[in-house]
Formats: C-alpha cells, sequence, structure tokens
C-alpha cells in the first residue's frame, strides 16, 4: 500500500468492492473522497489506508427525480456518511424503504456496503449496522 | 474601504420564462437594448463587456459566447469575455466590471448575462446543470442538484426544527411577489396545499421548492463616478463585494446547515463596504430552492442560525415585513436562466434602490446585499449597494 493514491485508482477501487482512503504522510489525516492536498497540514504526500467500514448518518436525501442514467433505480437514497476516521463520503444508503424517509433517523450507525446499479456500476453504500 | 468609484447607472432584463422562438443572442441584444439606448446610454459610450452565461456548450452547442453576443448586439470589437461560475456567473462577471472600473482601467462597462435553456429537453438540462457539481465523486452515484440541497433541508430540520410547511412559506412568499411583476416567469399566488403538492424532487423538496428552467438575459451599465453624472441623477453606488469558494463536495464540508462561501462572501463584503447585516433594508438572494433562502438568510447575517424560518412564518421576510427578501419574487417565481440571474438579482435591488420597483416596492430603500451562489454553493458573490443619495 505504499503506491501513491489516485483518483482513477479511487473509483476503481469502489467498483471492484475494496473501498480505501487516503492518508497524509505527514499528519495522518484520512481523506476521502480524493484530495490532491492535505485539509489538515497541507502536504501533498497521499498514501492508500483501509478503513474500518464504520460510519454514522450526516444527513441524506431520496432522489426521485433522476437523471437519465439513474431512472430506473429511482427512488432512492443519498446520504452523506461520516467515517469513524473523521472524515465524510456521500454514498446511497440501503436498508430503509425510499417511500418512507420519515423512518430514517440522523446519527444512526452505519457500516460499509457496496450496490450494483442496474447501470452496471457499482456505488459506495452503506447500510445500518 | 469602501469600494469608491462604481456607480450603476442602468439596469434592465427581459421576460423570464419559456421564450419560444427568442434565441440566446436575440435575448441578450434585448437586455443590452433595454440598459443602453433605452436608457439615453449611447452604445458607443461602452468600452468593455462583463458576459455571465454558465453552459450555452451543453444546451444550445455554443461555446466563445461574448464575442458572438456582443456582435449581434451591436458592440461588436469591444473587449469582453465570458465568466462562468455555475448559478454565479452573472456575479462573477458583476465583480470583474466591478475591479475594472475601480482599475481606472474603464470608465464605462457593460455587464451582462444571458441562458437559453428551454431549447433543451428537461434530462438535457438535468444533465447540464450536474455538470456544476463534482462529476467524479458525487454525480456519479446519482446526486442531483435539487438532492444537494435536500440533503442540506434535512440537516436543518433536523438541528433547527425547520419544517416542510416553513420551506413551501419561501414559495408562497415568491409567488405572491412576483404574481406582480410582469417579467416574472410565474405571476400566479400560490396556496399552502399547491406549494405542499407532489410531485417529490428530493425529499423533502417538491416541485413547488424549486426554481424552474427558464430563458432570460439582464444588463447593467457601471460607469466611474465622473461619467455617472452624464446619465443619471440617481446612480447605485456598488460599495463592497465579496467572493468565496467552499469545497465542490457536499460531504467534504463540516456544516450542512450553513454555507460557509455565503458567510466568507458576505462578511467580506460588509466589510469593504464599512457595514453589517443590520445596515441593509433589503436583500436580494440566492433561491434555487426554498431551504436555499432560508440558510441563506441566516448566512448573510439577516437572522440567526436556525432563525429564518421563524421569520418566513414571521412575516419579517415579506415585501412589507421588516427585512424583505426577494422583493419581486426571487428565482422561484421569476425564473433562473442560470447565467443571467447574479445580473438579474442586481437588476432587482437597482430599481428597488432608486424606488423604481412599483407594486414590488420596499418601503425602506437606501441600502441592499445581493446574494448569488454557484452550483452546490461551492461559489458565492455578495455584493453591498447604496443609493447615491442616501
Amino acid at each position: 500500500m505504499s503506491e501513491k493514491p489516485t483518483v482513477e485508482e479511487y473509483l476503481k477501487n469502489i467498483q471492484e468492492g475494496h473501498f480505501r482512503a487516503y492518508r497524509c504522510v505527514d499528519c495522518g489525516l484520512v481523506i476521502a473522497p480524493p484530495s490532491g492536498s492535505c485539509y489538515g497540514c497541507g502536504s501533498s504526500k497521499m498514501e492508500w489506508t483501509e478503513i474500518s467500514g464504520k460510519g454514522e448518518l450526516v444527513s441524506f436525501t431520496v432522489i426521485h427525480i433522476a437523471p437519465d442514467e439513474f431512472v430506473e433505480e429511482a427512488p432512492y437514497f443519498i446520504a452523506i456518511v461520516e467515517l469513524e476516521e473523521g472524515t465524510r463520503v456521500s454514498a446511497r444508503l440501503l436498508g430503509f424503504d425510499p417511500l418512507k424517509p420519515k423512518e430514517v433517523k440522523l446519527g444512526i450507525p452505519l457500516k460499509l456496503d457496496y450496490e450494483k446499479g442496474k447501470s452496471g456500476k457499482t456505488y459506495l453504500a452503506f447500510k445500518p449496522v | 474601504m469602501p469600494l469608491k468609484n462604481t456607480n450603476i447607472v442602468s439596469a434592465a432584463h427581459t421576460k423570464f420564462g419559456k421564450l419560444d422562438g427568442v434565441t440566446q443572442r436575440e435575448m441578450f441584444a434585448e437586455a443590452v437594448d433595454k440598459a443602453t439606448i433605452n436608457a439615453g446610454i449611447p452604445k458607443k459610450d461602452i468600452q468593455a463587456a462583463f458576459i455571465g452565461s454558465f453552459i450555452p456548450e451543453m444546451l444550445i452547442h455554443q461555446g466563445h459566447s461574448a464575442p458572438l453576443l456582443l456582435d449581434f448586439a451591436g458592440l461588436k470589437g469591444l473587449p469582453a469575455t465570458r465568466h462562468e461560475a455555475a448559478c454565479a456567473s452573472g456575479a462573477t462577471a458583476l465583480r470583474a466590471a466591478i475591479m475594472a472600473i475601480e482599475s481606472g482601467m474603464y470608465d464605462t462597462v457593460l455587464v451582462a448575462g444571458v441562458e437559453k435553456m428551454t431549447s433543451s429537453t428537461t434530462p438535457e438540462v438535468t444533465e447540464a446543470l450536474a455538470a456544476a457539481a463534482d462529476d467524479q465523486f458525487e454525480s456519479s452515484i446519482g446526486l442531483t442538484f435539487p438532492g444537494v440541497f435536500a440533503i442540506a433541508a434535512v440537516a436543518h430540520m433536523n438541528k433547527y426544527g425547520t419544517t416542510e410547511e416553513d420551506m413551501a412559506l419561501v414559495s408562497i412568499k415568491a409567488h405572491k411577489n412576483a404574481a406582480t411583476n410582469p417579467l416574472a416567469q410565474f405571476q400566479k399566488p400560490i396556496d399552502m396545499e399547491k406549494a405542499l403538492r407532489p410531485p417529490v424532487i428530493a425529499w423533502p423538496l417538491k416541485i413547488f421548492d424549486c426554481s424552474p428552467i427558464s430563458d432570460g438575459a439582464a444588463a447593467l451599465v457601471l460607469t466611474s463616478n465622473e461619467k455617472a453624472k452624464q446619465y443619471t441623477d440617481l446612480p447605485v453606488k456598488i460599495t463592497g463585494s465579496g467572493q468565496a469558494s467552499a469545497s465542490m463536495n457536499l460531504c467534504d464540508r463540516t456544516e450542512l446547515t450553513s454555507f460557509s462561501a455565503s458567510v466568507d462572501a458576505s462578511r467580506a463584503a460588509y466589510k469593504m463596504a464599512g457595514v453589517t447585516a443590520d445596515d441593509m433594508d433589503f436583500a436580494v438572494v440566492h433561491d434555487c430552492f426554498t431551504i436555499a433562502e432560508i440558510i441563506a438568510s441566516e448566512d448573510i447575517g439577516f437572522f440567526k442560525p436556525g432563525e429564518g424560518a421563524k421569520a418566513v412564518r414571521d412575516g419579517v421576510t415579506a415585501l412589507d415585513g421588516d427585512r424583505p427578501i426577494n422583493p419581486m419574487g426571487g428565482l422561484k417565481a421569476v425564473g433562473h436562466p442560470v447565467g443571467a440571474t447574479g445580473v438579474k438579482q442586481a437588476v432587482v435591488a437597482y430599481r428597488e434602490l432608486i424606488g423604481d420597483a412599483g407594486p414590488n416596492q420596499v418601503p425602506k430603500h437606501d441600502n441592499a446585499v445581493v446574494h448569488n451562489f454557484g452550483g452546490t454553493g461551492a461559489t458565492c458573490v455578495v455584493t453591498v449597494m447604496r443609493r447615491a443619495d442616501a
């Protein structure tokens, strides 16, 4: 895991069901999605890091009117998830009925998962613990 | 230090809406004519042009718009550049023009914005608008523009108790104000039942929480103090301008109930003008979605964080309230031709400030703040203005 991380590899890892984050070599801050420089110390030295897969729901929506590519999947949840490591990602939210959004409570614990879309793409996803 | 030398001496916009049979260049030329010859300003006096336009490449297959538009509008040969910052394109053009006047490089310049959207299909427009978000990390999982603001709405509801009815009140106010604005896309008041009506676009945002797809153009003429007297006895002074950026990705923001670029840009603009939010008589804010107006009203300092919804409920932001917001009807009901919006907002502030807003006139109109927001909130431009005799 010492090779320099790239955006292309980050996206490919998700497609292959092996999500990894960036970590700043200089200060250790975990970063995802990728950034070319560290939000903490400004360093541009990054390495890959595995993550625990544990997170918490920060906010969400249910997309009803979707772009062409996702029309067949709608309605679907999009969530902001804060990982245990401190960084936040946007992801699909699984395990809830998209027609009953009021049943979803912010702050609930989540764990990493993946969703295979009808488009054939794999999305980063989270589901309740 | 407040800006010293920038005056708005004329301002106008076309009708906003679905302008069938009117091309981008035709509406641009109409707005330019209204702001120049119709206002007694000869086109030959214009020395340069600053043009806001978001995405004509995708919507009408036309790049390099600035010289094309100028040519059609009878301004051939002038230095002109298109400014692009998604929905804040118009205000970034305005800001560049302000810098050009303040530097002394030019005396008289044109600021204009335009977007032709309704000749594209809704999926084409949706795809084009999505280009203002991070394609690789957020659009790629199916997050849409309404979705971004819906996520902010859910966070605001959770933290402050804001409700779907509160957001609907913003829409009701916008439609009420636009009912007497002949340039508005929608001129019909709506009630609560209608404002809450499906379809859901991105829960909790429904169709009446969203600004429409629109065509339109807007134009301003800015001049130096010396030249301003030639054109009007009552110019509007631009005294402060602030611009800030934030992360493109919503997930990279630490705060979802406030947009940091709005806070930073408004503080910078107030500081430059030597004023505070309390000095402002009214505001024109970027209500691309109803929740965006509530959050903007807090971010620009009109209300404390979490109290924006209460202000709407109490009528404080109504046309006859203590702190009117979007007195002509906002993006929600007047329309949102993306590149024109930031310029149109300045047109609204100008007309209100000089007392030329007819049935939409706010009672106190010495000082105004204009807030224009780009994309997911990654760009914000805030402009502070004062009527010259105030």
